[in-house]
C-alpha cells in the first residue's frame, strides 16, 4: 500500500492513497506455518493405532499446536496483551475492550480510555478545572506524562510526539439523532459497538472549543422550566443525560458564541435535528420543512426528544 | 507469507536429561494421571514425521513380553522391568556372537518383541546396553531373511524415538540403503525402508546425508512393487526424503526415468492407502517444481487427481491430494486453466468438489480448500466467473459468518478475490459489481467488519480493504449506509486506536472519506445540496441552501 512517509519534522502527511483489496495469488513455502495443522493432523491418523492415541489427547494436540502457531500480541495501544491460539484471538476483544461509556455509548479499547472520555465529556467539575486554567488534558498514550491546557493542545502533541494521525478525534463532535438512533440501539440489543459517531472533516483550525460541545443540555428528561432554559432547549439538542444546572449551560452557549471567528468544524450555532453539524441560527425558527422532515423521518424510531419544545 | 505476530515454528523440544528413558514412564504417567494435559514429550512423539511398528496382532510369541503390552507404563515398576528385560536381551545376542543361527534369530525376535511392545518402548536402554553395533553386524551380507528383517525392525523402532536415538542408528546406514536391493526380499526391503524413512523424517542434514548415500532411486524404484506393503512404505519414506525445504531431493526424483508416469498412474489406480503416501510425495514435488508440476500435468496428472478430490471421504486422502491441487493452482493462469479443465468430466467441476471440501467438518481441509478457491479467484475472468457460478459462494459466505478465525480470512480472501478484476499493468484491478452486489445481499459485510476488529493485522486490513470496496463501488451510496448498518462504522474507529500505524491511516481514510461531515445529507437534501470541498469560511446557514 502507498503510503506517504511521515516527514520526521512531524509534518502532515498527504492525504494517503488507500491500498484497495488486489486479488493475488498467495502460493506457500512447503514448510510455512501455514500447512502445520494439517501435517500435524497427518501424523494424528498415522499413529493413532501404534501410539495408542485417545481423542481426548488428540484434540488437546491439535490445540497446542494451534497455541504454538497463533501468537500475537494484543495490538491495542496500550494493552499487549500475549494472545495465543485462535480462541484467545476472538475472545480477547470481547472480554477486554469493549469499555462502554454509560453516558453517550461510545465505545473504548481501554478503561483508562473511557474514564478519560468520562472525564473530559461527562464531568462538570473537569470543566471548571478547566476553566481555572488547569492543564486537564492528559495524553492518551499510557506511559506519556504529558498534560495539557486544551484538547488541542493535547491533540498536537499526539500528532507530534506520538504519530496520531492529524484525522484523529477523540472527542467527537456529537451527531444528535445518530446518537439517539445508537441509545436506542443499546437498549434493545445490548451490543458491544455502541457508536457511529461521525467525524468532521479534517479541518486545520484549532479544536478550540470541543468542550463546549459536548455541553450537555436539552435532551435532558426533565421539563425546562425557565424561558432560558426552554430556548436552550430548542437549540442545543444534545443527547447526553447529565444533570448541569443553568450557570454551566449559560457559560457553555456564551462560550459557543466567541468561538464563532474560529469559523471551524463547530459551528457558530449549535446544531440539532437530523442535519449533522448544520447550524440553526440562534433562536431561529428552522424552515418547518426541514425539521418536520428530520422529525419524521427518524432513522430507525427516534421519539422526540421530551425536553423538545412544542414546535415539532 | 502470513504474519502471525510472533511466529514460533512447532520445532524439536528441548533436551531432555540423557539418563532419563526419553518417551518413557515420566511421560507416560503425566498422560494418565492428568487427563486434560499432554505432556511435551507425548505430543512430540505423536506429531513427529517418524512412525513406530507395533508387535502384528497374530505374533502370539513371548508371553512375558505380551503381558507387558496391557501393563504398559502405567507402572513405574512394570516398566523398569521391561527396560532390564530389553538390556538383558540385548546382553544375550551379544553373547551369541558374529554369524547366523537359530538362535540368534531367536534372540533378536525377543528383543523386537520387547522394542515393539509399547508406545513408549525401552529404546533409551537399549541404545545405552550398546545395542546399535550389534544390530550393524546382523545385517551382514548372506544373513538369512528372518535375521535382516528382525534386525532392521528393531533398528526401525530405535529410529522412532528421539532425535538422539534416530541419530544412533547412523552406523546402520549404508547397509540398510544397500539392503532394499532388488534381490532381497519384500519383507526386507520394506523394514529397511521403514526405518530409512524414519532417519529422514528427523532432520535436513540427515536427508542430505541419505540422498548422497543414494536412498532415493533405492526406494523410488519400490514405488512400482506389487507388493502393497512394500509400495506405501517406500512412498511414506519418499515423502520424508524429499519433504525439503531445500528442492535437491525431490527435483532428483522427478528426473529419474519413468517416475511422471509411475506417479500418475498410481494415483489413478492406486489403493488408497498407498495414494495417501504417493499424494504427499506429490505434495513436496507440486510445491518445489513449477516444471515437474507441469511435465505431470502434461502426463494426465490431473484428472485422476481431480477425482480422488471429488470422490473421496477419507481426510488422510484428501488432505495432500487438495494440497497438491492447491499447489499447483497457486502458481499462474495457464495451470488454473488445466485444473478446471481436467474437472470438466465431473458433476459438478473442480469447483464443486471444492466447495463440498468446504462443507467438510474438517477445520483444516476447510480452510486449504479456501485457500485453494481465493488462488483460483485471483485468475482470470473467466475463473472468477467459474468459482462465482459453480457453487463455491454459499459455503464460502457460510465459512466466513461462522467458521474458527484461520478458515474465516481464507474465506474472505476468496471472496474479496471474486469481486475485483485482475490487476493489469501495476494497477488495482476494478470492482465487479455483479459480484459484489451478490456477496453483500448475501450478508458478507458483517463478516468483513468482524475482521476488522480481529487482532491479526492482515485480516483486519482485508476488512478494511473489502469494506473501500464497497463503498467505493455501489452505487448511490448505498455502500456507506449498509456499513453503517452493520456497525462498521464503530470497528473503523476502533481501529484508531491499534498500534498499526498503516491500519489507523486506513480506517480513518476511510472513515473522514465516507463519513465525513456531509454524509446523510443527500438524503434529506437531495445530491446536489453536497458541498464537497472544505469550506471553513462560512458556517453551512451562512452559504445558504442547507440549514434548516
Amino acid at each position: 500500500m502507498e503510503v506517504e512517509k511521515k516527514d520526521e519534522r512531524g509534518v502532515d502527511r498527504k492525504p494517503s492513497h488507500f491500498g484497495a483489496w488486489v486479488a493475488v495469488r498467495r502460493p506457500f513455502r512447503v514448510d510455512s506455518p501455514f500447512f502445520a495443522a494439517g501435517n500435524v493432523e497427518r501424523e494424528l491418523l498415522a499413529k493413532q493405532i501404534s501410539l495408542e492415541i485417545t481423542e481426548e489427547e488428540k484434540k488437546h494436540i491439535v490445540q497446542s499446536e494451534e497455541e504454538q502457531l497463533w501468537q500475537i500480541f494484543c495490538p491495542i495501544a496500550g494493552c499487549g496483551t500475549k494472545l495465543k491460539g485462535v480462541g484467545e484471538l476472538e475472545s480477547h476483544y470481547l472480554s477486554r475492550h469493549s469499555a462502554t461509556c454509560s453516558v453517550c455509548t461510545r465505545v473504548f479499547p481501554t478503561t483508562r480510555l473511557l474514564n478519560l472520555h468520562v472525564s473530559e465529556t461527562h464531568d462538570s467539575f473537569f470543566q471548571a478545572k478547566v476553566a481555572r486554567n488547569y492543564p486537564m488534558y492528559e495524553c492518551l498514550v499510557e506511559g506519556c506524562s504529558a498534560r495539557f491546557l486544551s484538547d488541542p493542545s493535547r491533540h498536537q502533541h499526539l500528532v507530534d510526539k506520538h504519530h496520531f494521525p492529524r484525522s484523529f478525534r477523540f472527542h467527537v463532535k456529537k451527531h444528535p439523532s445518530q446518537k439517539q438512533r445508537q441509545r436506542q440501539k443499546a437498549q434493545t440489543q445490548p451490543s458491544n459497538s455502541g457508536t457511529t459517531q461521525k467525524q468532521p472533516k479534517k479541518n486545520p483550525k484549532a479544536k478550540a472549543s470541543h468542550p463546549t460541545s459536548e455541553i450537555p443540555g436539552a435532551s435532558k428528561p426533565s421539563e425546562p422550566t425557565t424561558p432560558l432554559e426552554s430556548q436552550m432547549a430548542q437549540i442545543v439538542e444534545c443527547s447526553d443525560d447529565t444533570q448541569m444546572d443553568v450557570d454551566e449551560l449559560v457559560t457553555g452557549i456564551s462560550r459557543l458564541s466567541t468561538v464563532s471567528q474560529g469559523g471551524d468544524d463547530v459551528p457558530s450555532v449549535p446544531s440539532f435535528g437530523h442535519r449533522r453539524g448544520r447550524a440553526v441560527p440562534f433562536g431561529q425558527k428552522t424552515r418547518g420543512s426541514g425539521r418536520g422532515r428530520g422529525r419524521s423521518r427518524g432513522r430507525g424510531s427516534e421519539p422526540p426528544s421530551p425536553a423538545q419544545p412544542s414546535p415539532q | 507469507m502470513i504474519n502471525f505476530g510472533a511466529v514460533e515454528s512447532a520445532g524439536p523440544n528441548p533436551r531432555r536429561d540423557p539418563f532419563k528413558s526419553s518417551v518413557g514412564k515420566g511421560a507416560g504417567q503425566r498422560r494418565r494421571q492428568a487427563a486434560i494435559t499432554v505432556g511435551k514429550d507425548r505430543r512430540e512423539s505423536v506429531v513427529r514425521a517418524k512412525r513406530l511398528r507395533r508387535a502384528d496382532p497374530e505374533d502370539h510369541g513371548d508371553g512375558d513380553a505380551m503381558q507387558l503390552v496391557t501393563a504398559g507404563i502405567d507402572d513405574e515398576a512394570a516398566y523398569k522391568v521391561l527396560e532390564d528385560n530389553t538390556v538383558a536381551a540385548v546382553h544375550n545376542l551379544k553373547n551369541l556372537g558374529k554369524g547366523t543361527t537359530a538362535k540368534k534369530v531367536e534372540a533378536l525376535q525377543s528383543l523386537r518383541r520387547l522394542l515393539s511392545s509399547s508406545a513408549y518402548p525401552p529404546v533409551h536402554a537399549a541404545v545405552q546396553a550398546g545395542v546399535v553395533p550389534l544390530l550393524v553386524d546382523c545385517l551382514a551380507f548372506g544373513a538369512s531373511e528372518d535375521q535382516l528383517f528382525e534386525a532392521a525392525w528393531c533398528l526401525t523402532n530405535i529410529a522412532s524415538g528421539d532425535p538422539e536415538q534416530t541419530r544412533a542408528v547412523e552406523p546402520a546406514l549404508p547397509l540398510l540403503i544397500l539392503h532394499l536391493g532388488e534381490k532381497n526380499p519384500a519383507q526386507v526391503v520394506e523394514q529397511c525402508a521403514w526405518a530409512i524413512g524414519n532417519v529422514a523424517g528427523e532432520a535436513e542434514d540427515l536427508r542430505e546425508w541419505l540422498l548422497r548415500q543414494g536412498a532415493l532411486p533405492a526406494l523410488a524404484r519400490n514405488l512400482v512393487s506389487p507388493i502393497i506393503t512394500l509400495a506405501r512404505t517406500a512412498a511414506w519414506a519418499l515423502s520424508n526424503l524429499i519433504k525439503g525445504p531445500n528442492p535437491r531431493a525431490a527435483v532428483e526424483l522427478m528426473k529419474m526415468d519413468g517416475i511422471v508416469d509411475t506417479l500418475v498412474r498410481l494415483v489413478s489406480t492406486g489403493d488408497d492407502e498407498l495414494v495417501v503416501e504417493v499424494a504427499w510425495v506429490l505434495v513436496y514435488v507440486t510445491s518445489m517444481s513449477d516444471v515437474h508440476s507441469g511435465q505431470l500435468i502434461h502426463a494426465g496428472l490431473l484428472l485422476p487427481l481431480v477425482t480422488r478430490l471429488a470422490l473421496s471421504r477419507h481426510l488422510a486422502l484428501l488432505t495432500p491430494v487438495l494440497r497438491s491441487i492447491g499447489n499447483i493452482v497457486a502458481s499462474d493462469n495457464s495451470k488454473c486453466d488445466a485444473v478446471l479443465t481436467a474437472g470438466q468430466s465431473l458433476p459438478g467441476g473442480v469447483i464443486g468438489a471444492l466447495a463440498r471440501v468446504l462443507e467438510s467438518e474438517y477445520r483444516t481441509l476447510q480452510k486449504e480448500a479456501a485457500w485453494v478457491v481465493s488462488n483460483l479467484a485471483a485468475g482470470s475472468i473467466l475463473h472468477k466467473r467459474a468459482v462465482f457460478n459453480e457453487g463455491a459462494v454459499p459455503p464460502l459466505v457460510h465459512l466466513l459468518a461462522t467458521s474458527a478465525f484461520d478458515v474465516r480470512k481464507e474465506a474472505a480472501y476468496a471472496l474479496g478475490n471474486l469481486c475485483v478484476t485482475p490487476r493489469d499493468q501495476g494497477g488495482e484491478g476494478k470492482p465487479i459489481l455483479e459480484h459484489l452486489t451478490v456477496l453483500v445481499d448475501r450478508g458478507c459485510l458483517m463478516g468483513f467488519i468482524a475482521l476488522v476488529k480481529s487482532p491479526d493485522l492482515e485480516a483486519a486490513r482485508l476488512g478494511l480493504q473489502f469494506l473501500e470496496l464497497v463503498m467505493r463501488a455501489l452505487p448511490d451510496g448505498k455502500g456507506p449506509k449498509l456499513v453503517e448498518k452493520e456497525d462498521g462504522i464503530a470497528a473503523m474507529e476502533e481501529l484508531q486506536f491499534h498500534d498499526n500505524e498503516e491500519l489507523r491511516i486506513m480506517s480513518n481514510t476511510l472513515v473522514d472519506k465516507y463519513f465525513g461531515e456531509d454524509y446523510g445529507l443527500e438524503e434529506e437534501f437531495g445530491s446536489g445540496a453536497m458541498s464537497t470541498q472544505d469550506d471553513s469560511e462560512y458556517p453551512p446557514w451562512r452559504r445558504g441552501g442547507l440549514a434548516a
